[in-house]
């Protein structure tokens, strides 16, 4: 929402604040049903200090922006967005290994695979933990249940590709019946 | 408009220093991250024993709703399945073939085998097409609502094709 720096804007917005102020008194007297969730009731108050501010001074009221200075920015990390990124270009390469897979199917692919499942698995799990799982104890353990989940599927598959027949044959096989 | 009066009711009216006639609030107080906000939330209101207002169990159901967490369980599903065979394979003593020709002979009929291809390869063709179409909107492309559902019609379409083709091989 762009800010109203003219000061023949303000009224337009000071008449709403009021049809606004008026709507929410007279529906916390009428009906006491959604409304009061909706506005706090400490809200009731707020659109009156408005009108008086607006007196004061007009050229002032403008939007109130949610802005986030840049100095609040911290310590700037982009590890949230390397790690978007990265999730990306794994799904890419992962899209790639499938015809990889069906044509040169071997060790090399085989590794691949495992190494390339496990770790998509990982990150998509760990989205779903971050979507769901709240508080910061809940959190930790999710993740350190998943990392033990993912270690233990990368061991397997790695064994799986050393001592048995590998990701391509076993596919092959399966679907050779 | 509703983010002025969402603005007004949360925050007062302390005044900040205007710029340039323009009145702001930084929006992170005192420098505590969003996730700590989150948690907080979380930690009050399970605290309180607050309801939940109804959200799934109330919002009308639409398609690009139903693919959404369709991606995510055949996603789960799919990963599930590959870390079961990888604990299979660390823990069962025998060798997969052997694992295979004894499933081979429990099975039912052929319509069982082509049944179970079916099975395993709708949720990997499933979730790959929808997997490309998330990629399209990740490069910016195709979010007006009739591309969202035509790009949705094609990956319904190319994942019943694909599964019964791969079925029938």
């Amino acid at each position: 929402m762009a800010a109203l720096e003219h000061p023949g804007d303000s009224s337009v917005l000071v008449l709403m604040v009021r049809i606004m102020a008026a709507l929410v008194r007279i529906s916390s007297v009428c009906c006491r049903g959604i409304s009061p969730l909706l506005f706090r009731s400490s809200s009731l108050i707020r659109p009156l200090a408005v009108q008086k501010k607006d007196r004061d001074c007009p050229y002032l009221i403008s939007a109130k922006i949610h802005a986030t200075p840049s100095s609040y920015a911290g310590s700037g990390s982009k590890a949230a967005s390397l790690h978007w990124t990265g999730e990306r270009i794994l799904s890419i390469a992962l899209l790639g290994l499938a015809p990889v897979a069906y044509y040169y199917p071997g060790p090399a692919v085989d590794y691949s695979l495992a190494a390339a499942l496990t770790l998509h698995g990982h990150w998509g799990l760990g989205q779903i933990v971050t979507d769901y799982v709240h508080g910061n104890f809940k959190i930790k353990m999710a993740n350190a249940g998943l990392f033990l989940l993912s270690t233990v599927t990368f061991a397997g598959l790695c064994y799986f590709n050393y001592h048995d027949v590998g990701i391509c044959k076993a596919v092959a096989l399966l679907w050779s019946k | 408009m509703a983010l002025l009066l969402r603005t007004v009711a949360r925050q007062g009216l302390c005044l900040s220093r205007s710029q340039f006639g323009v009145l702001y609030r930084p929006a992170v107080p005192m420098g505590t991250a969003a996730k700590e906000e989150m948690n907080k939330f979380w930690a009050k209101n399970t605290q309180l024993n607050r309801p939940v207002s109804p959200h799934i169990s109330i919002y009308k159901w639409s398609v690009p709703m139903m693919m959404s967490i369709s991606h995510r369980g055949t996603g789960v599903a799919l990963s599930s399945g590959i870390s079961v065979f990888a604990l299979a394979a660390l823990v069962l003593p025998e060798s997969y073939p052997y694992y295979l020709d004894l499933i081979h002979s429990m099975t039912f009929g052929p319509q069982f085998l082509a049944f179970s291809k079916f099975a395993l390869a709708f949720p990997v063709a499933y979730h790959t097409f929808n997997g490309i179409r998330h990629l399209a909107w990740d490069l910016g492309k195709g979010f007006k609502i009739p591309e969202v559902y035509r790009s949705a019609y094609i990956v319904i379409a190319l994942t019943v094709l694909t599964s019964i083709g791969l079925a029938a091989m």
